[in-house]
């Protein structure tokens, strides 16, 4: 007993592996908190992908449904929903697994412009540093999840995906490329004029002001990147396969997580798998509303539960992140 | 023929002990987005925890180490009484309105003189972590330095059933930190904010802008006092004295390294590891004040550390299929 050690070196420093320790830097240079160690730091940025692969399903859902969880200002566009997988090999945030929904979309920012974009109601990610790097400045919809999605076999010919979070399996599906063409893709498909939307609600830490903004990711490959879309797709990588080439599909809204029940597939139009390289620009603000709360008046609304009364939504397996 | 399922169970329809999501209710009630599903929502609040185990590793640690820590503007390090007294702790937390979770933390005790004079006291937390995503990120709106960890927590054995201890931390593959040891329930002296309802709690937020043009520092404060509304006096950690158990320096085996990833254990030189206090609490977290505001603004030409598809060290660790 009683036996103690503590190694301080940090030989990467020395040798330019890593940045310049936060606490050695102008502030300029500290882009989250901890402020002495952060979620996720300067060295991301710029914020590039190389060889992720992308295996998109593409479904449809009742246009209602889609309607009722997006928020004003955003429009929704169309049915044709991507609800997607990806394995993120080479990023600015390590490696990691990926997952989410882009419905078609535009917003009137008020000033005679239209914007039209990819929006995200729901992502999982499998780490802490994407997760985070996504939300706080962005406005990525990020929550922690178990994922599972890869291709295997003769030419990688099948397919499967899993995502559970808290014990309840949210989706599954499975089954064989075809290589056949799908009867139709999301709208904004390759096209540079569409970019991708998110909604941030960056909370006061005292709660009485929510900001909320849409931000807006232009497709465009940034300033001094070349020309083209930023998603930079291997063509010979694509795979395809349709409704029914998939085996299984299996999805479910939880207690804990929403989307089975919001958006149910009416209809499962097929797959395409991609590999590619990207890109991802700080973005713009293109639309603002702040919401003030009166302490008096406002919080007894945020106060939903009982203090020190635990509900289903508090019970579940103590999580273990196992990026360890 | 495929076997093609969707489940479109909405619990909000079936118990009211899931709310309806945010895009259903009034605006005001949006805290975090995403309004079609939040990482966590208004069944956080009130924040109570009960039941909580704190393990909490009393180090000393030079004034230099500590004021490096303690980011100054706008704070100061404590110089009275144990100042160099560091919390470097443990806990496992079973109930709460964020699910069970374990976490970690080291507590510094610093001061902070506002424009009026002033003088606020409370533990500033450099580092914490924590295994579950959804107090990650509500423990951040509220200026916590929160990460996500792989953490242990074991106490078994002995006449007691509880007189050994193992706790470890790894993130991307490294190990953080280990200490294993058992409980001897010797005196060991806390750091100075222990038990003082005028020590509160100080953290830094950073809020940055979508275009990375500036990031606004936030000194956050939470008062130790429990909040009027709970109609009780005393401190917001209500302690469970039979459940305390102590360890001297000579019960405790430690090891702390600094990995790519995390360089606290680069920046937190220790002298001496005097001992470990653990005990029971129930807890309430009531929101913060913002005390101190700072907003740093980059050019139009600001360029990160990163060379475009070039990447190092701190890009590669073993793929991770979440927890």
């Amino acid at each position: 007993m009683g036996l103690q050690a503590n190694e301080y070196s940090y030989p990467w420093l020395a040798e330019g592996e890593v940045p310049p320790l936060p606490l050695d830097r102008d502030r300029i240079h500290i882009i989250s908190q901890g402020v002495a160690d952060p979620v996720f730091d300067y060295d991301i940025v710029p914020l590039t992908y190389t060889e992720s692969r992308w295996m998109a399903f593409v479904m449809r859902a009742d246009i209602n449904n889609m309607k009722g969880v997006v928020p004003t200002p955003i429009e929704v566009q169309d049915d044709v929903i991507e609800f997607w997988y990806v394995i993120h090999r080479n990023t600015m945030l390590g490696p990691y697994m990926e997952m989410g929904v882009t419905f078609s979309a535009s917003v009137d920012s008020g000033d005679g412009q239209i914007y039209k974009a990819g929006y995200y109601p729901y992502m999982y990610l499998s780490n802490d540093s994407p997760i985070f790097a996504g939300k706080e400045p962005f406005g990525f919809p990020k929550k922690a999840a178990y994922i599972a999605a890869f291709e295997h076999g003769t030419n990688n010919n099948y397919f499967n995906m899993l995502m559970e979070r808290r014990g309840y399996i949210l989706h599954t599906a499975n089954g064989r490329y075809s290589d056949k063409p799908l009867s139709t893709k999301p709208t904004f498909y390759g096209k540079t004029d569409w970019g991708r939307m998110n909604y941030r609600i960056t909370t006061h830490p005292d709660v009485t002001k929510s900001t909320h903004e849409v931000t807006y990711l232009p497709s465009e490959l940034p300033p001094g990147f070349g020309t083209g879309h930023r998603f930079m797709l291997n063509p010979e990588s694509i795979r395809t396969a349709t409704g029914d080439d998939i085996r299984s599909w299996y999805m479910s809204g939880t207690p804990f997580d929403y989307m089975g029940g919001q958006i149910p597939a009416t209809e499962l139009v097929g797959i395409i798998s991609f590999t590619f390289n990207l890109i991802i620009p700080p973005a713009a603000t293109i639309w603002t509303r702040v919401v003030e709360r009166d302490p008096a008046k406002d919080f007894g609304a945020l106060l939903y539960s009982t203090p020190f009364k635990y509900t289903m939504r508090h019970r579940f397996m103590v999580p273990q992140y196992s990026q360890g | 023929m495929p076997s093609h399922l969707n489940v479109p169970s909405k619990y909000w329809e079936l118990t009211k002990e899931v709310p309806p999501p945010p895009i259903e209710r009034d605006i005001n009630t949006w805290i975090i987005a995403n309004p079609s599903d939040p990482l966590w929502d208004i069944d956080v609040l009130p924040l109570t925890y009960t039941d909580s185990r704190w393990s909490a590793f009393v180090v000393r640690v030079d004034e230099a180490t500590r004021q490096r820590l303690t980011p100054n503007p706008p704070l100061t390090v404590w110089d009275g009484e144990n100042a160099d007294l560091v919390e470097y702790w443990y806990v496992d937390h079973q109930n709460t309105m964020l699910g069970p979770y374990l976490e970690f933390g080291v507590t510094i005790s610093a001061t902070y003189k506002d424009p009026k004079g002033n003088v606020w006291k409370a533990g500033y937390y450099p580092y914490m972590y924590l295994t579950g995503d959804a107090p990650v990120d509500a423990g951040r709106v509220l200026g916590f330095p929160k990460k996500m960890s792989y953490i242990r927590i074991t106490t078994h054995g002995g006449e007691k059933g509880t007189d050994f201890f193992g706790y470890a931390m790894t993130r991307n593959g490294y190990l953080l930190h280990s200490s294993t040891g058992q409980f001897d329930d010797k005196q060991v002296t806390p750091p100075y904010f222990y038990g003082k309802v005028d020590w509160g709690k100080f953290n830094m937020k950073v809020v940055s802008r979508p275009d990375l043009s500036s990031s606004e520092w936030q000194l956050t404060y939470l008062p130790s006092e429990l909040p009027e509304a709970f109609n009780i006096k005393g401190h917001r950690f209500q302690i469970k004295p039979e459940h305390t158990r102590t360890a001297s320096s000579d019960a405790i085996n430690w090891f702390q390294q600094a990995t790519p990833f995390d360089n606290m254990g680069a920046e937190m030189k220790i002298q001496e590891v005097t001992g470990l206090i653990s005990f029971v609490f129930d807890l309430i977290i009531p929101v913060p004040a913002v005390l101190w505001t700072e907003t740093y603004e980059r050019p139009a030409s600001y360029r990160g550390y990163a060379t475009p598809y070039k990447y190092g060290l701190r890009q590669q660790f073993p793929i991770s299929q979440g927890s």
